[in-house]
């Protein structure tokens, strides 16, 4: 019945009207949520159905959310909203299971790998177990699927190889016909991330090559060689999907680029906070937080976001990497730095994105 | 006004932004849990008041469902909106709970209420001309201002302002007595007037309308049940607004005075300006914590119910300094008020005459 509330019009009018907020549908959760958090309307919730180990060091959680969520296509990725010590942290994570997994049981997968001082890592690995509910948004992200099968290369490492779990698994599914390679690079045998499904879809897909590179094993540390694009036949005529840590990505980009890949036939996509490099020396600057009257200076790349909370204010926001315009606001005058293209803002008043908005010279923003 | 030197003003700062820094380094868990309790009290309320209400013509279930409906609008409008516009949630970074968007139960709009109320009188507390709080531009409460024949019958205005507070808050922004006095033009209020317009429809629709027709064979019972909710928010607010800063010893200061402009100065007009009352710990819930105006007014974005907790420190500051902590039982904090609401309805020279105490100093 709630949902009218949201989807009817009408209905969602006179919610409007009832209770003094957007989305009406969520006044009542906080009495819901005590009787069955899958009530709850503010976001997608998604309960755990089970945590399974995949290395020492990662987990993949397989979640029910409710029959509401919009679903996904192989190489997309979620937020989840889960409240730490009374804050609610947004992170972004991506699907490692088939779509199928959504649509045959209702439930999809994330696999999420444990990062040194990290706070929400660290709190799923430690805390979030079966028959928890958590938020989640509907899915995003543009590192598709070829539409027809053509010979396809991946690049991944790390937990970079999640989102490519769930494009091998729809790959396999659909009966892909094109030679398929991942190169998977790891620290050593014991990280490999999803190896049981790896090995299941090497036995049953002969389009699938695979190879794991183990960086920490040998006397010396084994990285990405153009040797590695030598051993994969018909390289230059493969698209080419990249996803792992910077370094790895860059490299991977630069080689492949020489060997006269087209640009857009290398898909690449992040796990981690992705940065332009940025010219240092002209960036930072006076920044006024008009709102507030508070004017603070900021040095270096520091992001808009940031150098708020540093400034005391708490700025609505979530993923904090420029995915999901929770922080947007108004900059009134000035120009920022987009931290993601290394591209610079006009001078006039717009809607930024705090959290991937670097000053350059001063700034004011309606905060 | 209490005077202290720069030197005193600068110590005072970094003795309140202590307690300050204490409290915010601890807020987490405790907070968001209190916070998050407290609305499901008050949905809680709401809902029970709203179903319980076309019963209404049983004259016990009347009471209870005025009773719990006016409960909520209290709960919402004290302890939760007015706490959560001054941001003291937004470090939760929940959507619903976010200063800059909390919409509440009340005919003044959200953006109204955080430009009269968190900049004009948080930032002017009691600066006579500059905080169009003090007094509401209806009421003489002081003699900086000086006596008309209209004052006389101010007490009247006082008990009209209160049992249509909610309106008087939503028209606040209005400046009546500068449009009447030909300082501003009513077009320069035409957005507000939308936007109020807008608000005051949306909350009387609901309350007046909606509900009564929804239950209609029971409309005036639901109507009249209504009706005493928001009675019963309207007495409750103001009064508890009154006692925060119209008590007998509350300061009030002349521009003049406020020149240098310090955060030590500010804190000090902060402490001298505001007054407390003591009280349950239910009570101090229902006054959204108000009942710890002082506190509120040093530290205006921390939560709330932390208010309670420090009181002993800011005590213990004030001591230190010798600055009065105007505190004592509501009953004798709002006596203070009717008292002074009735003295200063009167010309200057009767009420000397009558309450020679009230010779400004």
């Amino acid at each position: 019945m709630l949902s009218l509330l949201a989807t009817k019009p009408s209905l969602h009018w006179l919610g409007k009207q009832l209770f003094n907020r957007e989305d009406p549908a969520a006044f009542f959760d906080p009495l819901l949520e005590r009787i069955n958090p899958m009530w709850v309307r503010q976001y997608v919730p998604a309960r755990v159905q089970a945590v399974v180990d995949e290395t020492a060091d990662t987990k993949t959680f397989i979640l029910k959310p409710a029959a509401r969520w919009g679903g996904f296509v192989a190489g997309q990725h979620v937020t989840i909203d889960v409240d730490i010590d009374g804050v609610r942290r947004t992170r972004t994570f991506s699907l490692s299971g088939a779509p199928a997994q959504w649509k045959n049981e209702g439930t999809v997968s994330l696999t999420i790998k444990r990062l040194t001082g990290g706070l929400a890592t660290n709190w799923l690995h430690d805390n979030l177990a079966s028959g928890d509910v958590i938020g989640m948004g509907e899915a995003f992200g543009d590192f598709r699927l070829p539409e027809a099968d053509e010979p396809v290369l991946y690049v991944a490492g790390g937990s970079g190889v999640t989102p490519i779990l769930s494009q091998l698994e729809a790959m396999a599914q659909r009966g892909y016909q094109a030679p398929v390679t991942l190169l998977y690079f790891v620290r050593t045998q014991a990280d490999i991330i999803g190896a049981e499904k790896l090995h299941a879809l090497r036995l049953n897909w002969p389009a699938l090559t695979l190879r794991i590179i183990a960086t920490n094993e040998g006397e010396s540390p084994e990285y990405l060689k153009d040797t590695h694009f030598d051993d994969v036949p018909g390289v230059n005529a493969r698209r080419c999907y990249l996803c792992g840590p910077k370094g790895l990505m860059d490299l991977a980009g630069e080689l492949l680029a020489k060997r006269g890949i087209e640009e857009d036939r290398i898909h690449s996509t992040f796990f981690s906070v992705p940065t332009a490099t940025l010219d240092g020396d002209s960036l930072g600057g006076e920044i006024h937080f008009s709102r507030s009257d508070i004017k603070v200076t900021s040095e270096g790349d520091a992001v808009l976001l940031e150098t708020a909370e540093a400034a005391q204010l708490s700025p609505q926001h979530g993923c904090r990497m420029g995915l999901c315009h929770q922080c947007s606001c108004r900059k009134t005058s000035g120009t920022v730095v987009n931290r993601l293209t290394g591209r610079a803002s006009g001078p006039g008043e717009e809607t930024i994105q705090l959290c991937i908005s670097v000053p350059r010279g001063p700034v004011s923003v309606d905060l | 006004m209490k005077q202290l030197t720069p030197e005193q003003l600068d110590n005072l700062e970094q003795d309140l932004n202590a307690i300050r820094d204490e409290v915010l380094a601890d807020v987490g868990d405790r907070d968001a849990r209190y916070i998050r309790r407290i609305i499901r009290l008050h949905r809680g309320l709401e809902v029970g008041g709203r179903a319980l209400m076309p019963l209404g013509f049983i004259p016990p279930v009347f009471a209870a469902a005025v009773a719990s409906l006016g409960l909520s609008k209290i709960i919402e409008n004290m302890e939760i909106g007015h706490n959560v516009m001054h941001g003291q949630y937004d470090w939760m970074n929940d959507p619903a709970l976010h200063s800059q968007t909390y919409e509440w139960d009340n005919t003044c709009t959200g953006d109204s209420w955080r430009r009269t109320h968190n900049y004009e009188h948080h930032t002017f507390t009691n600066i006579i001309g500059k905080d169009r709080d003090y007094g509401y531009a209806l009421l003489r409460l002081s003699d900086d201002e000086k006596w008309k024949p209209a004052h006389s019958l101010q007490f009247i205005n006082y008990v009209l302002l209160s049992v249509f507070f909610q309106w008087g808050v939503g028209l606040h922004e209005l400046e009546f007595d500068r449009l009447r006095r030909g300082e501003i033009k009513i077009s320069d209020k035409k957005q507000f007037l939308k936007e109020f317009f807008r608000k005051g429809g949306r909350q009387a629709f609901k309350d007046y309308v909606f509900f009564p027709i929804v239950t209609l064979p029971v409309a005036p019972v639901v109507l009249a049940g209504n009706v005493g909710a928001n009675l019963i928010r309207n007495l409750w607010a103001s009064s508890v607004i009154f006692c925060g800063h119209f008590t007998q010893d509350a300061e009030t200061f002349t521009e003049e005075e406020c020149d240098n402009g310090s955060k030590g100065q500010w804190y000090l007009r902060q402490l001298t300006g505001s007054s407390n009352f003591t009280g349950s710990k239910l009570m101090h819930m229902l006054s959204g914590h108000l009942s710890h105006q002082i506190e509120h007014h040093v530290f205006p974005d921390i939560p709330a119910h932390r208010y309670r907790e420090i009181s002993p420190k800011v005590q213990a500051v004030c001591k230190k300094y010798g600055i009065h902590y105007n505190t004592g039982s509501f009953a004798r904090q709002y006596g203070t008020v009717v008292k002074r609401i009735v003295q200063y309805s009167l010309p200057d020279r009767l009420r000397l005459k009558l309450a020679p105490q009230t010779q400004a100093a």
